[in-house]
């Protein structure tokens, strides 16, 4: 794992004899001791307050010591009870099938576009990535409007054809795919700059080798291309999916979940549970289910997308 | 480049343009269609039929907005958070970084490990909790609540430590013979070594915090400590009824970052795609 590989057993502590390798030793105490604290106080400590708090009933201003113990029945109720969780839930899934998806097809066709023999490669590629760098808040602004049902300028475009108006993001129907197509805008750059990056670190040899071949363009995508491509798309897919489960900031500025809760995301309603209704432990409970969920989709992409041998 | 790379070739290299171009569009457009719409009139955005251009360009709209929004204070706020969350970051990144990997210390396997964990803790996670210790420290609607919890990032330490890692290890040793003390080692070696490493952490924490809204929403009341996303939503309800000042007050927080962000595109492109691919 690094160069001075210890002999040792890693849980074995291995105290230097010198006195000039104990000072340095402190030294390195010295430089990780901050983020170690900070890691412990703001991430270990809480994840683990979490769970506790997630068997408990708690408004967050109740001492801690005096919180209700209730067992897994936060669990259960969000499990069987809670008809918007389930839905948040179903949301949530289909908000990341249809991003993950639709991001990891656009982004692989617009790099291997801008992979070819193309004039603007730069200006392109800075066009595509604007909206990756904007802040989703400004964004879900701007779609806010693009997509509003009586004065936006889709709905103008349609009509000027002599259609009907759409509601897009306050329809039952259509608020969540029109959120999945603004996560696509916002995330597309992205991905194209990833597989960019990655199609550019292909060795030519194998291309020139397949030619002598006789291999045609399609044969060399199928079987260069796409298997050497693996480890990208693996990247690609791990984190849109991590990302696109957690999405709060879109749809709290665009629909806060409306109508009907036909957009509700699973954080958005933790948030709503939490900081709106001060059901700390219920929300707490919903976070550790959809992290379960998180690290489970996680596996199981690894899994599936892990290199192999080049033959599937 | 070589086209061999892309099954797309058979396609006629004018219908490559033609999707290159259609795809920019949809890309530039909100951009464009927020400017067109924050130089109308109140009333031409609602007309119909629409129009799709101002009958004269309102560039008291803009003046409009700084009456009733704090512009100026708005970036300060966000200039100077982000700024320390990334000094935080960088620093204490590559501080325990160089100690992962450069130094033989009891337990450091063990605190790799424990780093290597909360890594992959997702934010939602802990959102409640740190929002009660901070609300115990007295920090609710302070910078210190906006900022302390970002100092340090797990996977800051992570990527910094594989930086290092692969520095020569005789670089180190050289120095020490010449007398240099551990901190001296770190400022003046080390550190120069891994600014590329450095540019991209910074610039992805830069950003991610720039954008933040979630926990700045949770922290921050007063107006006075509001960040630029918080502008944008107060903004939201004060211009409910302006869609046209609302533009106004997006493209004032937004343009200026794609601008830098035009400017420095090489830089980010290409520290996006180094730590894409190491990750």
């Amino acid at each position: 794992m690094s160069s001075h590989a210890s002999k040792t057993a890693w849980w074995l502590p291995e105290i230097p004899k010198s006195a000039l390798m104990r000072r340095r030793m402190l030294w390195a105490y010295v430089f990780v001791s901050a983020p170690i604290v900070a890691l412990l106080v703001f991430l270990l400590g809480p994840i683990l307050f979490s769970g506790w708090v997630s068997l408990h009933r708690w408004d967050m201003l109740s001492p801690v010591n005096e919180m209700p113990w209730r067992g897994l029945s936060n669990y259960s109720y969000l499990l069987t009870k809670d008809p918007v969780f389930l839905k948040s839930l179903g949301n949530t899934f289909l908000f990341a099938i249809g991003g993950v998806g639709a991001n990891t097809a656009l982004g692989l066709g617009f790099a291997l576009l801008l992979n070819s023999r193309i004039r603007g490669r730069t200006v392109w590629r800075v066009l595509y990535f604007m909206p990756v760098i904007t802040a989703p808040l400004a964004l879900a602004v701007m779609f806010s409007f693009i997509f509003n049902r009586n004065y936006g300028v889709v709905n103008n475009v349609i009509t000027a054809f002599g259609l009907p108006r759409q509601p897009f993001l306050s329809g039952p129907s259509q608020a969540l795919m029109t959120l999945v197509f603004i996560a696509i805008y916002q995330y597309v750059g992205y991905y194209i700059v990833i597989f960019l990056a990655g199609l550019q670190g292909i060795p030519q040899d194998y291309y020139d080798a397949a030619q002598v071949d006789g291999a045609g363009k399609w044969q060399e995508f199928r079987f260069i291309t796409l298997p050497l491509l693996r480890p990208v798309m693996l990247f690609v897919v791990v984190t849109n999916t991590i990302g696109a489960l957690q999405v709060f900031d879109l749809v709290f500025a665009t629909t806060g979940g409306a109508p009907a809760n036909s957009s509700m995301t699973v954080v958005l309603h933790m948030y709503n549970t939490a900081f709106k209704f001060s059901r700390m432990g219920r929300a707490s409970a919903m976070a550790f289910i959809l992290f379960a969920i998180i690290m489970l989709i996680t596996i199981v992409q690894v899994r599936l997308l892990r290199d192999r041998t080049y033959q599937d | 480049m070589s086209d061999h790379s892309s099954p797309l070739q058979p396609m006629g290299s004018a219908v490559k343009y033609l999707v290159l171009f259609g795809g920019a569009f949809v890309m530039v457009f909100p951009f464009v269609w927020m400017i067109i719409a924050s130089l109308m009139t109140a009333g031409e955005i609602q007309l119909r039929p629409p129009v799709w251009l101002p009958a004269e360009p309102q560039f008291g709209n803009y003046i409009d907005l700084t009456e009733s929004i704090p512009i100026g204070r708005l970036y300060f706020n966000s200039l100077f958070t982000s700024g320390l969350i990334v000094f935080g970051v960088l620093l204490s990144s590559s501080l325990a970084g160089f100690a992962f990997a450069k130094y033989r210390f009891p337990g450091r396997e063990a605190l790799f490990y424990l780093i290597l964990a909360t890594m992959m803790i997702p934010f939602f996670v802990t959102l409640i909790p740190v929002f009660f210790i901070v609300r115990q420290l007295g920090w609710i609607d302070t910078y210190q609540g906006l900022v302390v919890p970002g100092l340090t990032s797990a996977y800051g330490i992570f990527l910094m430590r594989q930086f290092i890692v692969s520095l020569p290890d005789e670089l180190i040793d050289a120095a020490r013979i010449d007398g240099a003390s551990e901190l001296r080692i770190f400022w003046r070696i080390v550190l120069p070594l891994v600014k590329p490493a450095l540019a991209t952490l910074g610039t992805f924490t830069f950003i991610g915090s720039w954008n933040a809204f979630l926990w700045p929403l949770l922290v921050i009341n007063s107006r006075e400590l509001m960040t630029l996303p918080l502008g944008i939503n107060s903004m939201k309800s004060l211009y409910a009824d302006n869609t046209n000042l609302l533009m106004a007050g997006t493209a004032v927080a937004v343009i200026p970052m794609l601008f830098v962000f035009i400017f420095l595109q090489r830089y980010f492109i290409k520290g996006i795609a180094l730590t894409g691919l190491k990750g």
